[in-house]
């Protein structure tokens, strides 16, 4: 009986155990730069995941996602941050926020609530699209909402900094953080809502004769994963202790697709093991761009190749191996013999 | 409604495609409980007439009705709730998905529960002999299987009506005998009405005590197969094909 | 009266310029499927070819400093170039994804040239002085016209006439119809994709160049990003307009500048700020009422 439900819970566990090991290490014995690292990785993880719960499951291309990010973490910085500056500098906001302030867990989960209840929204109109349509609309709501939010100047201030949020996040934290969103997206993808979800990724006619709804599904599973973007989007805020909107915008849209794409979009450990692998290649060549000294000698690449060695990266891996480097599966439990079912290699989609 | 309006019954259906009609007046009417071929040289309307009874075609007018009730503006997948569910002539399995989750997602589809849903798969699993192939990936199954798998995810949404397209196209003559009892089944075992589109004549002579035959988009006669086998309008419709008729029928 | 006048100039001369980059994106996407968001970087690299690579705000002129004809010449070839090699780099071995893989790996490119350009030239915006010429208005009637809007409106006329002529009455533009057309029947028809699609992406590089020079003897500057604005718009006009169908890339361009010019001059000021935002509704607002685009090409809707 426990093995069963330890079994069940592998794909998870699997991913966290090495995990607490990673947090544990660095709480332990790194430098305050590598618990940083450690800390962006796991709010990486949770953003990636939340991309995972819809992309993966779907199919469907998203670029918006940073989109609720942003929202959630405007949100928890109306409800916590600067309650002095506030009344000035967002003179917009509505009362019960520009004078008072709110206790950062209330502030966060309804942060993350108001992000997926906008998730919901955008929802109800882009999951009537399919296909690339529905990517290039995701794009356009991207769009949308960063220029909403950069110029809707006495609430957001603007295009510039919102500073003095409270700064909580500790790596334990965004570890807890990252197993919740893990847990949330777990569970989504074998409940039946997911396993109907996945049927309409694979061939959306053949769903719709089955009898699921392809919209309703997706729509779901958008509004979910806009509840764990906006989880992100508060340890995002919580974690820099400040936020500006561009931050939310293609940049960090392609380094997170990146990151799925390299791990694997179709499982969730696909996701996980991508931010792994990009956030230790980035954070390598970060420290080579600020500088190392080999041998006495101090070297530094010039500023901007971290972004093309990821963007080469990427190419790679969609040319040589498009299903990334989890080939789409979950970590298999590794005490049973092996099955044919971990063998077998699926077609291309 | 009247006991006669019982079944799926398509009346005087019309499609048109631009200023290409693809059916020009089909009346079919599907029985519970019986298997009913319908056949018709290569762009007769078979696959197009499939489409408009299970919703994913607009017939342009005519109307279909499922024991007396229009189906008309229902999409395919209300269709498939209301109770006609059909197979696909490729199979369109999940591919990444297991095959038992093939039919669970079916069976999810017309609203069980997911405990149900998996009891019903299993049983259905065993019913085409795929039981040990529950766990592998749809898209790694052999030919054969693969249209068993797709047949039995059609009747993992409990339809009241069945329809099958070409399930033995590429099949070995084995696989088509097994098959053909396979259908000949369903409606015992299902309680179900099935539309056999089909072009192995071994396989509708096999299975079914009707044939509807289709031509040019229009319903051109139906019987016992051994009728339409003498009948000289079906033959010169076959042998006026591309197909040599003598082949076919 | 006149206000209005010089308005629909402002919005012709900037639907132009979308028009070209639209074209040049539905043109790559007919033949293979690919939306490229690379498009915009190809016009960047494009820009900075007239620049010597330097940290300098002021840079010294390359092909800027050449007589024009060899100048115009220079910095289509370079982006010609550049658009060939990440055909035959990034996207031939990927011909066979699926729409979403494409667009992915287009967005990897971009992103990949986007900071190469960076580590050659710095992320700092540059000015250029260059068609000084041009930037002066001309009267016409009272309302005055500045010359590269001119420019741009007679190029992108005469362009959009020589791709009529190049599509229906040559025998590469005829495959490169077929080919958009239904792909896999033209090859079997014998026309070879390698050479099509290598086609198809040289004019979107030609048209890269075009708007590059068009762009910067608008502005003066180089920025790192100036390719985004531009094909982000173009790149919803395509779909606006009707993926695949280069008649409608056309359209949707030229839509798309004129509505962002028109709500810049109309909305009322307080909202003025905000007009991208109703640009970018609307392109969702077009593909809820028509999926397929204004003028949906005849590649097929899926079979059943």
């Amino acid at each position: 009986m426990v093995l069963r439900l330890l079994k069940q819970a592998w794909p998870v566990l699997g991913l966290l155990l090495p995990l607490a090991v990673i947090v544990l290490l660095a709480d332990q014995f790194g430098s305050i730069s590598v618990e940083r690292s450690v800390t962006e990785a796991l709010i990486k993880i949770v953003t990636v995941v939340g991309l995972y719960i819809f992309i993966g499951n779907s199919g469907v291309v998203s670029f918006g996602h940073v989109s609720f990010m942003a929202i959630a973490a405007y949100a928890t910085a109306w409800q916590t941050c600067c309650s002095a500056l506030k009344p000035i500098t967002m003179s917009g906001l509505p009362d019960f926020l520009r004078s008072h302030t709110y206790p950062v867990l209330p502030a966060g989960i309804s942060a993350a609530i108001l992000a997926s209840i906008a998730a919901f929204v955008f929802g109800l109109i882009l999951m009537r699209l399919s296909g690339i349509a529905a990517s290039i609309s995701t794009l356009a709501a991207l769009f949308i909402l960063n220029v909403v939010y950069s110029n809707w100047d006495k609430v957001t201030m603007g295009t510039a900094s919102i500073v003095g949020l409270p700064t909580y996040v500790t790596p334990w934290l965004a570890f807890a953080v990252a197993g919740l969103a893990m847990v949330i997206a777990y569970l989504f993808q074998i409940s039946s809502w997911g396993l109907a979800l996945r049927a309409t990724r694979e061939d959306e006619v053949a769903a719709r004769a089955s009898g699921i709804s392809v919209y309703w599904m997706r729509l779901a599973a958008f509004t979910l994963s806009g509840l764990v973007m906006g989880m992100a989007g508060v340890l995002h805020a919580h974690f820099l202790g400040t936020i500006s909107v561009d931050t939310f915008f293609l940049s960090l849209t392609f380094i997170t697709l990146t990151m799925l794409v390299v791990g694997g979009m179709r499982s969730l450990s696909g996701a996980v093991l991508g931010v792994v692998v990009i956030s230790f290649v980035t954070d390598i060549l970060r420290r080579m761009e600020s500088g190392v000294s080999v041998s006495g000698q101090e070297i530094a690449i010039p500023a901007g190749s971290q972004e093309v060695v990821l963007a080469v990266v990427m190419l790679l891996v969609l040319i040589f191996r498009r299903d990334g480097l989890t080939k789409g599966r979950e970590f298999a439990w590794p005490f049973a013999r092996r099955q044919s079912i971990s063998e077998t290699k699926h077609g291309d989609a | 409604m009247l006991a006669q309006d019982g079944g799926l019954h398509a009346r005087d259906v019309h499609v048109a495609f631009g200023g290409l009609k693809a059916l020009k007046g089909v009346d079919l009417k599907l029985r519970q409980g019986e298997v009913l071929g319908l056949i018709g040289p290569n762009g007769a309307g078979k696959t197009t007439m499939v489409n408009v009874l299970t919703g994913f075609q607009a017939a342009t007018t005519g109307d279909v009705t499922l024991d007396g009730r229009s189906l008309k503006g229902l999409g395919p997948r209300n269709v498939a709730r209301a109770g006609v569910a059909r197979s696909f002539q490729a199979a369109r399995l999940f591919r990444d998905l297991t095959v038992r989750q093939n039919l669970e997602v079916a069976a999810i589809g017309s609203g069980r529960k997911r405990k149900e849903a998996r009891a019903k798969a299993d049983a259905l699993l065993d019913w085409i002999g795929c039981a040990d192939k529950a766990a592998m990936l749809a898209g790694s199954l052999p030919y054969g299987d693969e249209r068993r798998v797709g047949i039995a995810r059609a009747l993992a949404l409990s339809p009241k009506f069945v329809l099958l397209d070409e399930p033995a196209s590429g099949m070995n003559d084995q696989e088509c005998d097994e098959l053909m009892l396979l259908i000949a089944g369903i409606p015992d075992k299902f309680a179900c009405g099935v539309l056999l589109i089909e072009h192995n004549m071994q396989v509708v002579m096999g299975a079914c005590r009707r044939v509807h035959v289709l031509d040019n988009g229009k319903s051109l006669a139906e019987g016992t197969p051994a009728e339409m086998r003498a009948n000289d309008e079906v033959r010169r419709a076959y042998l006026g094909s591309k197909n040599t008729g003598s082949q076919v029928i | 009266m006149l206000n209005f006048i010089q308005v629909l100039f402002d919005a012709a001369a900037l639907g132009s310029l979308y028009a070209l980059v639209a074209l040049a994106i539905g043109l790559v996407f007919g033949i293979m499927r690919l939306i490229n968001f690379a498009q915009g970087d190809y016009l960047t690299i494009g820009a900075y070819a007239l620049v010597v690579p330097t940290a300098s705000v002021t840079p010294p002129l390359l092909f800027g400093a050449l007589p024009w004809p060899l100048m115009v010449a220079g910095v289509l070839a370079t982006c010609i170039i550049v658009a060939l090699l990440t055909e035959r780099i990034a996207f031939r071995p990927l011909r066979n994804a699926n729409p979403a893989t494409l667009l992915i790996s287009s967005f990897a490119v971009s992103y990949f040239i986007q900071h190469a350009l960076m580590l050659v030239h710095t992320g700092r915006p540059k000015s250029i002085a260059m068609g000084s010429s041009l930037a002066q208005a001309i009267d016409i009637f009272g309302v005055r016209i500045p010359g590269v809007q001119l420019v741009t409106m007679t190029v992108t006329v005469s362009l959009l006439i020589g791709f009529v002529i190049l599509l229906k009455k040559t025998a590469i533009g005829i495959q490169m119809r077929a080919a958009a057309e239904n792909f896999q029947m033209a090859r079997l028809l014998g026309v070879r994709a390698n050479k099509v699609i290598a086609f198809g992406f040289a004019l979107s590089g030609f048209l890269a160049g075009i708007v590059s020079l068009l762009l910067v003897a608008q502005t003066g500057t180089l920025d790192i990003k100036m390719g985004i604005m531009p094909v982000i718009f173009a790149f919803f006009a395509t779909v606006i307009g009707g993926m695949g169908s280069l008649a409608g890339a056309a359209l949707g361009g030229f839509l798309v500048g004129v509505t962002s010019v028109l709500l810049q001059a109309y909305l009322p000021p307080d909202l003025r700020a905000f007009r991208d935002a109703g640009v970018f509704a609307l392109v969702i607002l077009v593909l809820l009422v028509r999926p397929k685009g204004l003028i949906p090409s005849s590649a097929s809707r899926e079979r059943v």
